[in-house]
């Protein structure tokens, strides 16, 4: 499969008052299309910090991020924001649905953003509240929805614009059980049916364990590569198992 | 650190929020400090002015007849027992003069006053900024006024030549200060010798000024009655004062109450800052309280807050408010729109600026500071919490608000004399700060219908702003609140100044057929002055005006009345005169017929005449005639008095007074001529007679200027007004940009650029805007038809004009004002980053 998604050499460091801090570390990979990666590690490990890199959402100290072709890091604001805009889907571990707008508006919100109306993308939105099993709760508001039905709404948002890569920064993080492994087979689903590329970010191996590779990180570098094919058990135990002989 | 360093600590921890509310409470106390001070100034100016007019003089015995007094009763008045000393004055309005003959010779219209010298110095002390007082052994030495002279180009020496035959000369010998006479017809008087004024013009005196023994005021008075020939009036200090301030007297109530509005706008920025504070640190606020604070404890800490920011607003308040006490008195003084000077310090009106401050912000942290105190341990800490949503609560407060800021006006509108309307303009002020709290509850339907434009123009950047103001809608309400009174404020002047001057324009057209008119020095024979009259080009009919004081006798009593004798069939023909009670060619038969009078509506409704009644008219001294009300009319011509004059035909002035003599003629144009060949001609006659020529739109255009001068520096004061609405707006917006940070950054996320960010926030503010300016509209008329048909009726006789350029200049100032207010959150949202919000979860 083609490579849709490459890192190269990634540095990232924050200023201190006293010299500076680097949250990565010469980090290289390469996500191919279609496939389900997810980045594991330890709170402070630097794995959200290179999603956020990953998804353009921050500019790295050193190194590129090319998506789709597009090297993002070379790129001004405004054209990073439109390669992210086309290229790039998010999901936040708070929903971070806009409580202004309902249900079909915070699915279509990428379209509202590039200028267009919801009726222009009516049967879009429609598509994918069905996909996620909300097409009933098309017009009501964020607040009136549970938190996985929000999460929901925000994997809807995330899959609207078809983007090459859905980025998803500890999805299941807020979620009870159940709830949670329904966001975790909605997103094997986009990507083993739809063929949508996943990058998921999380601590957690239940949910890591949906993903075709894994890859390890502990301060700010990549630790491990760990294959683990494409699966539609997502057992956990093999990935545990391989965790705890790297004493993780 | 003890449990009040938190209030501190609070302020300080939002710098641009705190700076941004003590600004707004002080150009509030600014305003009104200065409103205070202006209002005494004005008042000043008055006592000052009516005392150097009077000098040491405490009577002045004023000629009831036009002809003045004759020379053998002004020597008896100088021998009247108790009088020390006598000073007659002369005078003539209208003279024209002009400078030596030549290519540059100019043309002035002045009030011509005639003293004699020795008398006046033992009487009035002349402010003199350069030059010398007159001598008597140089009667054609003449004063002017030291501005007008600068103005004109005019120095020490120049010679004015009196527009008569002989085209007497004087010569300027000094300058006078903006004082005693020099203070006189706007500047525009010249003081000269009266035994060189009866050589050269015929001025009648018009009074004497006696400076009586102390104790001996009454004797005096009764010798007067006793000894007097002559017609006359007494008139004291206190009169003067009532007749120079009535001009004014508006000033100084309305100057304080859009002081009153500036500072309940600058209480809606602190109840809306510390609303947001507690807002944001609602859940501090339920630890404090589950450590064990009291709600006591906490509403102290709020009230603490409340207070540094009156202290702190009030000081830098009454700061500004000097300089721009100063800046207006300095600015009505230039324009001469007013009488003012005087104190541009007065500690008493400061320290009040600064006491009513700080009352009304501490009132407008109340709201706020006791919504924190009421606030249960465990509802704050409740996650979900999502304060300060729900309007209801807060509105009783918000009216509160508003009615406290009257009350302040009812205890303390200056009444001082007497002639403002305390009730109409305290109502046109409750209008307006009840339509502004009506505005935050409507504040939603009226977003979503002024919003729709935006949502259209920005896109989803729109949408969202529209979106947005629904978040809080006690915040945004008061915020629009406040720039609503603002700018309704500026509205309402516009309407009232406009139907002024729509009343000026109708009032100076009804009483001038033809529109124009020559106004002679003093009054002369008509039959001898028509044949000049006759000789002006392209004249269809010149009508003689014979103005006349008389008296009005009801039962008993006799009060001073203005007639004056017109010739019906010029004013019925030239459609002038609005007839309002009886049927308008009636009115003017009847003129005809004689025996009728028209009555101005002021004169009828004040004296409880209706159509159809019979008046008594007299000479002084003379058996009254029976004049029966034909009609009553919405304006009449102007007289010393405020009262305009009763309407007689010619006729009857003729015939039953023996008046011979007018001053006034309306001159109508036959249409042969163009409009500027037949004013040359009125123009010309006008020199030939010495007298002044005057057209109606000329007279309509000084009645506007002069309005204008005011309406501008009340327009000022409103717009500052505006300027704490557009703080109020910074304020919200960047709070609410503070609060979005984590919604902005995953707008961001999936696509949305810095410019649509920013446009998202100006799109927001200039919502707030265009609310805020529809509803001003709104409100605004409304307090101006208050104003127009309730509060000041007979100052408005010819109604509402609407300045619909003025409307629409309204909202899009309002969005102007909010838009640019909205920049600096906008570009606060912009600078939001991404990552670092998305860190923050709630």
């Amino acid at each position: 499969m083609p490579v849709i998604l490459e890192a190269h050499d990634l540095v990232k460091r924050y200023p201190l008052r006293a010299g500076s801090v680097e949250a990565l570390r010469g980090v290289s990979l390469s996500v191919a299309e279609g496939e389900f990666l997810a980045i594991m590690g330890s709170s402070g490990s630097g794995k959200t910090t290179m999603l956020h890199l990953l998804g353009g959402l921050d500019r790295p100290s050193s190194g590129e991020v090319i998506i789709d072709g597009v090297n993002i890091s070379r790129l001004d604001d405004e054209h990073a924001t439109l390669t992210r805009r086309e290229k790039t889907g998010f999901v936040f571990q708070f929903f971070n649905l806009i409580p202004l707008l309902n249900v079909a508006e915070n699915v279509a919100l990428p379209f509202l953003i590039a200028g267009d109306a919801l009726a222009d993308h009516r049967d879009r939105v429609d598509e994918l509240l069905e996909l996620v099993g909300l097409a009933d709760k098309a017009g009501l508001r964020p607040d009136q929805l549970s938190a996985g039905e929000q999460q929901r709404v925000a994997l809807a948002r995330a899959l609207a614009p078809s983007p090459a890569i859905l980025l998803a920064d500890e999805p299941t993080g807020n979620l009870d059980y159940t709830t949670g492994s329904e966001i975790l087979d909605l997103l094997w689903d986009s990507c083993d049916r739809l063929g949508q590329t996943i990058v998921l970010v999380t601590h957690d191996a239940r949910a890591a364990a949906y993903a075709d590779r894994v890859l390890v990180v502990r301060d700010g570098e990549i630790l491990e590569a760990i294959e683990l094919g494409r699966r539609s058990d997502h057992e956990a135990r093999p990935l545990i198992l391989r965790l705890g002989s790297l004493g993780l | 650190m003890r449990l009040g360093a938190l209030a501190w600590r609070g302020l300080a921890a939002r710098p641009l929020r705190t700076a941004l509310t003590v600004a707004g409470v002080a150009l509030g106390v600014a305003v009104i400090a200065a409103a205070l001070i202006a209002g005494q100034a004005a008042t000043e100016a008055v006592r000052r002015a009516a005392q150097e007019l009077y000098g040491s003089a405490q009577l002045r015995v004023r000629a009831f007849s036009a002809d003045g007094f004759t020379p053998r009763t002004v020597t008896a008045l100088r021998q009247v027992p108790g009088v020390l000393n006598a000073a007659a004055v002369a005078e003539e309005r209208g003279r024209s003069l002009t400078t030596a003959p030549g290519p540059n010779e100019k043309v002035f219209t002045l009030l011509v006053i005639g003293v004699d010298p020795a008398e006046e110095e033992a009487i009035r002390t002349y402010e003199l900024v350069a030059g010398h007082f007159l001598d008597p052994s140089d009667p054609a030495g003449v004063l002017v006024n030291a501005g007008w002279a600068a103005d004109n180009d005019l120095t020490l020496g120049d010679e004015l030549h009196f527009n008569t035959v002989d085209s007497p000369k004087s010569h300027i010998v000094g300058f006078l200060g903006d004082s005693g006479f020099g203070a006189l017809g706007a500047g525009s008087v010249l003081v000269a010798d009266r035994s060189f004024l009866a050589d050269v013009l015929e001025a009648p005196v018009r009074y004497v000024d006696l400076q009586v023994a102390d104790g001996r005021e009454a004797d005096v008075q009764a010798a007067l009655d006793a000894s007097m020939t002559e017609p006359f009036v007494v008139e004291t200090l206190g009169d003067a004062e009532q007749q120079l301030g009535r001009a004014q007297a508006g000033f100084s109530g309305l100057a304080f109450l859009f002081g009153l509005v500036a500072l309940v706008v600058g209480a809606f920025l602190v109840a809306n800052t510390l609303a947001m504070t507690v807002a944001e640190r609602t859940r501090e606020i339920g630890l404090l309280r589950a450590a064990g604070t009291t709600s006591r404890q906490v509403l102290g800490l709020f009230l603490r807050q409340g207070a540094v920011l009156a202290a702190t607003g009030g000081l830098l308040g009454v700061a500004v408010g000097l300089v721009l006490a100063n800046v207006m008195i300095a600015f009505l003084e230039s324009t001469r729109a007013l009488l003012i000077g005087g104190p541009p310090f007065s500690p008493g009106a400061l320290a009040l600026a600064f006491g009513l401050g700080a009352l009304v912000t501490l009132a407008g942290a109340a709201v706020p500071a006791l919504a924190a105190a009421r606030l249960s341990p465990l509802d704050a800490l409740r996650p979900s919490r999502q304060p300060g949503r729900t309007l209801g609560g807060r509105l009783p407060w918000l009216a509160g608000l508003a009615i406290l800021a009257v009350a302040i006006g009812v205890v303390l509108y200056p009444l001082q004399r007497g002639q403002a309307s305390l009730g109409g303009a305290l109502l046109a002020v409750g209008v307006l700060l009840a339509g502004a709290v009506l505005v935050t509850l409507l504040l939603q339907p009226l977003a979503g219908l002024v919003g729709r434009p935006f949502a259209r123009f920005f896109g989803a950047q729109g949408y969202l702003g529209r979106a947005n103001l629904g978040r809080d809608p006690v915040r945004t309400g008061l915020t629009v609140g406040a720039l609503v009174i603002g700018l309704a404020a500026v509205v309402s002047l516009g309407i009232v100044s406009g139907s002024a001057r729509q009343t000026a324009a109708v009032w100076v057209d009804s009483i001038l057929p033809g529109g124009h008119a020559i106004r002679l020095g003093t009054a002369d024979d008509i039959e001898n002055v028509r044949p000049t009259m006759a000789g002006i080009p392209g004249l269809k009919r010149a009508s003689a005006v014979a103005e006349f004081p008389a008296v009005e006798v009801v039962g008993n009593t006799r009060r001073e009345a203005n007639v004056a004798g017109i010739n019906p069939t010029a004013f019925q023909d030239s459609g002038s005169l609005l007839v309002e009670g009886g049927v308008r060619r009636d009115a003017f038969e009847a003129l005809r017929r004689g025996g009728a009078v028209l009555i101005p509506r002021a004169t009828a409704d004040r004296d409880g005449i209706a159509l159809g009644d019979t008046i008594q008219l007299a000479l002084p001294g003379a058996d009254p005639q029976p004049f029966r009300v034909a009609g009553i009319v919405s304006y009449s011509l102007p007289t010393r008095t405020a009262d305009g004059a009763l309407l007689i035909s010619l006729a009857d002035a003729r015939e039953r007074f023996g008046v011979t003599q007018a001053s006034l003629w309306t001159l109508e144009p036959d249409g042969s001529l163009p409009d500027a060949a037949f004013d040359a001609g009125v123009q010309r006659v006008a020199t030939t007679l010495s007298a002044q020529a005057l057209t109606a739109r000329d007279l309509s255009s000084e009645l506007s200027r002069s309005l204008d001068r005011l309406i501008g520096l009340f327009d000022v004061l409103a717009l500052l007004a505006v300027v704490i609405g557009g703080l109020g707006i910074v304020n919200t917006l960047a709070v609410g940009v503070i609060e979005r940070a984590r919604e902005i950054a995953i707008l961001r996320s999936h696509g949305m650029t810095i410019g649509q960010v920013q446009a998202m926030v100006v799109a927001e503010a200039g919502i707030i805007g265009a609310v805020g300016g529809v509803a001003a509209v709104g409100i605004g008329a409304l307090v101006a038809w208050v104003t127009v048909t309730v509060a000041a009726p007979g100052d408005f006789a010819a109604g509402l004009a609407i300045p619909w350029a003025l409307l629409a200049a309204v909202v899009l100032l309002g969005i102007g004002v909010a838009s640019l207010a909205g920049i600096y959150p906008a570009r606060a949202a912009a600078a939001t980053s991404i990552t670092e919000s998305l860190k923050h979860f709630e």
